[in-house]
């Protein structure tokens, strides 16, 4: 009997995507390349200026202070994401009515629009007229004004960060905690382990994946963040708060300085790939290893 | 004690939304009372009146639902089409094209933002709802479910119209769409979802307050000089309500995921 040949082309259904892939993803990074070697406002000609974008880059100290305090903004977001999603993970990883209707609670702010949830906080953390000073000078404290002092500004969005993401991570640890094999807890118990012994050596270890998961995810979302701050503080007070993509934002579409954003732009884009190269790069690591 | 742990995060978890909605209840008079009531002490629907009278919300609303909807239906049909090719053609440097899909998993409006804006300028489309729509319909995410759905549909059903002579249009339409339900509207509720909250885009692409998005125009009244909070906070709950309705009606959708392992033709 011959064998019907399903080997089939099937190329031009692939087309319309790549269409738009080729102009709103690859055709950006050329430009963005482009670009980063002229000087424009959006009006004149574009005029070629070498490497000047870069070199004024290198000298921008408010650049730089956007590089610092996106990382500082993710690397304060993910230990509170971490902990946070972990143990609602282990709170909430039954399959029971109670943890069904709870978790709903935890994963809608990450369905919040982030304009809509950053108002929300805006008016919970203001000075005079939010609920936190209302409860803080009802406790005899003084109020604190959240968004106009560098410090807990920062702090602010980073708490309105890891209120969006915890519940979203949670999942991944629910999922994670599910797939878990009941074989260890069973002989630890045997062996007379505490819960404690039981979740830090063997649920702890065995929850590397999810981990790596939660971290990467975090991280990327962090990095790329830029609503949050817009509506809270536009990256204020001074640029206590502007991450790099709002630095970029303001110097685009404020300034005018397309050739000089989209040099600043590479550097983000480079730093990004950096980040998902090296989790890339742990993740094989445990391929071999055997660990996942 | 471990319900009273998790009854307890979850109020905290709540309270910004808890004080948006109290807030939003009050007169302009109660609002900017010091100290602040944690109640409003009489309900007030000034707030909301006034946000559907006085600024154009309807008109937001009817735009970010022409985008929102207009962008799925275009979502869904190229994202299948793309998994089903990906997944069933044997074209040369298929591996390439699905490590393109893959790379863009990593790159976010919010990092190309300033090219992408001249390219929307180029093509004519800024300060238009077309701006808003064409620039998103391939994401990475839909393409990538769509492709892990497509490599689990069973050749069978493909080999055995081939041999009743059916084409590749006839297959796609009348085998290939059918079997593909489940992940149509499962990408369909994200799309809709992603695009009724978008910001940076249409924060991007639009300038005149008449083709304003939902999201936008809640940006652009805090920019506003005196327009009171009672009216920012109403505004904020109907904003967050379509996406909210829909989360209600599919949370397991959401909670697992968009990915292929949920869904079953």
């Amino acid at each position: 009997m011959k064998k019907i040949d399903i080997v089939k082309n099937r190329f031009v259904f692939i087309v319309p995507s790549f269409v738009f892939h080729f102009l709103f993803y690859l055709l950006p990074i050329i430009l963005m390349i482009i670009l980063a070697f002229f000087s424009w406002d959006l009006l004149n000609t574009p005029s070629f200026v070498g490497l000047e974008n870069f070199k004024d880059l290198i000298h921008d100290k408010w650049f730089w202070n956007s590089i610092v305090v996106t990382l500082e903004y993710t690397f304060l977001t993910l230990p509170i994401v971490f902990v946070t999603s972990l143990i609602l993970g282990l709170l909430l990883q039954e399959e029971n009515r109670f943890s069904k209707v709870m978790r709903v609670f935890f994963y809608w702010p990450y369905m919040i629009p982030m304009v809509a949830g950053g108002t929300m906080w805006k008016w919970l953390l203001s000075r005079d007229f939010g609920l936190i000073n209302h409860i803080l000078v009802q406790l005899g404290f003084n109020p604190v004004s959240w968004l106009e002092n560098p410090t807990s500004a920062l702090f602010s969005v980073v708490i309105v960060q890891a209120w969006i993401l915890s519940g979203f991570m949670m999942m991944l640890y629910i999922v994670g905690l599910q797939a878990l094999p009941q074989e260890f807890y069973e002989a630890a118990s045997i062996d007379g382990a505490s819960n404690f012994q039981k979740f830090w050596f063997i649920t702890m270890p065995l929850l590397r994946n999810t981990h790596i998961s939660v971290i990467t995810l975090t991280i990327a979302n962090c990095f790329k963040n830029f609503t949050v701050v817009y509506i809270m503080t536009t990256g204020g007070p001074g640029y206590a708060t502007t991450v790099a993509p709002l630095y970029i934002y303001q110097k685009a579409f404020t300034d005018f300085r397309i050739g000089y954003a989209s040099a600043g732009s590479i550097v983000i884009l480079l730093i990004s790939v950096v980040i998902a190269y090296v989790v890339r790069k742990v993740q094989e690591r445990d391929l071999e290893e055997g660990k996942i | 004690m471990r319900k009273v742990i998790v009854i307890i995060l979850a109020i905290l978890f709540m309270i910004p939304v808890f004080w948006t909605v109290s807030s939003s209840l009050k007169s302009m008079n109660e609002i900017y009372r010091y100290p602040p009531t944690i109640f409003p002490q009489e309900i007030s629907l000034e707030g909301y009146k006034n946000v559907i009278n006085e600024s154009q919300f309807p008109r937001y609303v009817a735009n970010t639902l022409f985008v929102a909807i207009v962008s799925t239906v275009i979502t869904v049909f190229i994202s299948v089409s793309l998994g089903y090719g990906l997944a069933k053609g044997t074209f040369k440097y298929k591996n390439f094209f699905l490590e393109m899909v893959t790379i863009t998993l990593f790159i976010t409006a919010q990092v190309i933002m300033v090219p992408l804006f001249v390219v929307i300028q180029r093509l004519g489309l800024i300060d238009s709802l077309w701006g808003l729509i064409i620039p998103a319909v391939f994401t990475p995410t839909a393409s990538f479910t769509a492709y892990q759905y497509m490599k689990d549909l069973p050749n069978e059903f493909l080999e055995s119209a081939q041999v009743d002579g059916a084409n590749e249009w006839q297959i796609f339409l009348k085998i290939v769409l059918p079997m593909s339900r489940p992940l149509m509207a499962a990408i369909s509720i994200f799309s809709f979802t992603w695009r009724w909250n978008d910001f940076v885009l249409p924060l991007i692409v639009i300038n005149s307050g008449d083709k304003f998005t939902v999201q936008l125009a809640l940006s652009a009244l805090q920019g506003q000089y005196g327009i009171p909070w009672n009216e920012i906070l109403a505004f904020s709950v109907l904003a967050i309500i379509p996406t909210l309705i829909i989360f209600l009606l599919f949370q397991n959708l959401f909670m697992k995921g968009l990915s292929a392992g949920g869904l079953k033709y």
